[in-house]
Order: structure tokens, then sequence, then C-alpha cells
């Protein structure tokens, strides 16, 4: 099962770092070490990049670059993000491996795949 | 009197009005009318999502709500940081009465007539408004931040335009 987190701030100060801002999130789950953060930033209606591929326990952090709201949504449901208006973002925090593909829930042409590799025995 | 581009025009006939400028437009005008344009649109839709059944017309209605409530925030917000007035005008009175009269003939609708009727009318009137913000208003506007919000917001206009396509073909309304 994999565990999510989600976060949404304005865009002030996400230049700090997503790693920084994960570790000091009201809400947000300690990464593990070896844990990566993974930007997605959400402009011109599309998710960039639209593919990404990740290690178990690794991040996905979306920005909202759009004047217009914004989701990442499962589609099979399993999890998703608050709205994002302009400007603010959320992450999810994926434990399980596999090809997990969402859309945008208020704009569902919008697609794009979080693929999960197992991490590293050891 | 201002001056009415071709865009305008269509966009007025479009809206069942006349041609009636001969002036460029101002930066205070032309914010007026964008923001005239998207609360128009939100006005359609909250009929629509009074009146429809049908569950893609009331996807696409809460959509224009959603967006254009956010396009519309923003354009507050910077009107409010330059401190300045948007200017009615010739243009924005038009699109005012030409939504009054097309919400009239909207009402008067139900069931799939008027699905179709809102659906085709929405593919029309992004057709009209993107290319008056595309080829009159950015290219017309001086004040920069004006000039990136339009160029901002004609992304989630023609976002609208591509749906409200699916939106009418799905209805199959020729048919």
């Amino acid at each position: 099962m994999r565990k999510l987190t989600l976060v949404t701030r304005r865009r002030f100060g996400q230049g700090l770092g997503a790693s920084l801002a994960l570790a000091s999130a009201p809400g947000a789950s300690p990464a593990h070490d070896g844990s990566h953060v993974v930007e997605v930033r959400i402009s011109r209606f599309a998710f960039v990049p639209k593919r990404i591929e990740i290690a178990a326990g690794d991040t996905v952090l979306w920005i909202n670059d759009d004047l217009a709201p914004h989701t990442a949504t499962a589609r099979d449901g399993a999890w998703q993000t608050a709205t994002l208006e302009h400007g603010s973002s959320a992450r999810v925090i994926f434990d399980a491996p596999g090809d997990m593909d969402y859309v945008c829930a208020f704009h569902p042409h919008m697609t794009g795949t979080v693929s999960v590799r197992s991490k590293p025995a050891g | 009197m201002k001056t009415m581009t071709l865009a305008l025009a269509l966009a007025a006939t479009t809206v069942g009005l006349s041609a009636k400028a001969d002036q460029p437009m101002n930066d205070l005008e032309i914010a007026h009318t964008a923001y005239t344009a998207g609360s128009l649109d939100i006005r359609y839709a909250h009929l629509a999502l009074a009146v429809s059944e049908n569950d893609a017309v009331r996807e696409f209605a809460r959509t224009m709500i959603r967006d254009h409530t956010a396009v519309n925030d923003a354009a507050g917000a910077l009107i409010a940081e330059l401190n300045v007035t948007p200017q009615d005008n010739d243009f924005s009175r038009a699109l005012v009465e030409g939504a009054a009269a097309k919400r009239a003939e909207l009402v008067a609708l139900t069931g799939a007539d008027f699905d179709c009727a809102y659906a085709t009318n929405e593919l029309g009137y992004h057709q009209i408004v993107n290319k008056t913000v595309a080829e009159t208003f950015i290219p017309a506007v001086t004040v920069a931040p004006l000039k990136t919000l339009l160029e901002d917001a004609l992304v989630t206009f023609r976002a609208h335009e591509a749906h409200a396509e699916r939106m009418v073909e799905g209805l199959q309304c020729a048919s």
C-alpha cells in the first residue's frame, strides 16, 4: 500500500528546495534515508514532465504554474492531491512499486504517469 | 467610439451585436472587457448547472466557474496592485447585452435542446474570445503585467475551447 502525504503551500519560498520543505512542512512525513523529491510542474495544462521514474519511498512534488486550479489524481482513485491553486504545491510519497497513471480531476485530458521502482535492497 | 477589428466584429456578431467603434481600446478598457467576458461565462455556467442534467455539460460548467473565477481573481489582484480602475466601454457593454439575449434564449430551453445550445454557444464564445485576446488584446496592451496575465489566461481559455469542442462532439448535436 502506498503512503501518501499532502502538503500545499504558496509559491513563496519554494526555491528553498523540496527536501528542506518536506522536512519542515506541517503534516509531512520525514523522508527516509536515500529518498528523493521529484518535481513535476503543472504548466499550460500539462504535467511536465509527463512521465517520471522514482524509487519506492520517493516523493513527488506537483507545483501549479497555471492560473487555473488543478489536481493530480490517480486514475484508480487510490490517491489525489488537494486542489492546487496558482502557485500552490502538493506532495505524495509513493511506497508501492508500479506505474501510477494520473489525471487532473478538473481537466481530465491532462495525464501523467509516476513509475515507481522497487527500492534496491540494502 | 472604439475600433472594431475583424475579431471584435466577429465577436459582436456572434453575440448578436453590431459593430460601433473606431478607436483602439486602451489597457484599462481591455482589462474591463476581458474581466467581463469571464464573468459572463460564469453566468452561463450557473445557468447550465441550474438547467442541465447532462454530466458532461455540468462538468464543463463547473470547470468554467472554477477556472474563470481563478483568472478573474488574478485580474482583480493585479488591478489592486496597479491601483487602477478598469474602464467600461462599448465592447464590454456589447458583450453584456449580447449575453443577456443569449441567456434569454437558453433559459427557454430544456433537456438536449438546452445542452446543445449551451455547448455550441460555449464553443463559439471561446473561439471568438480567444481570437480577440490573441490577435487584438495581447498585441495592444502596453502594461507588461497585464500582457502576461492575458497570455496566461489565454492558455486557460484555449483549454476551454478544446473542452467545448469535445463536449459538442459528445453531445452529437448535429445528428
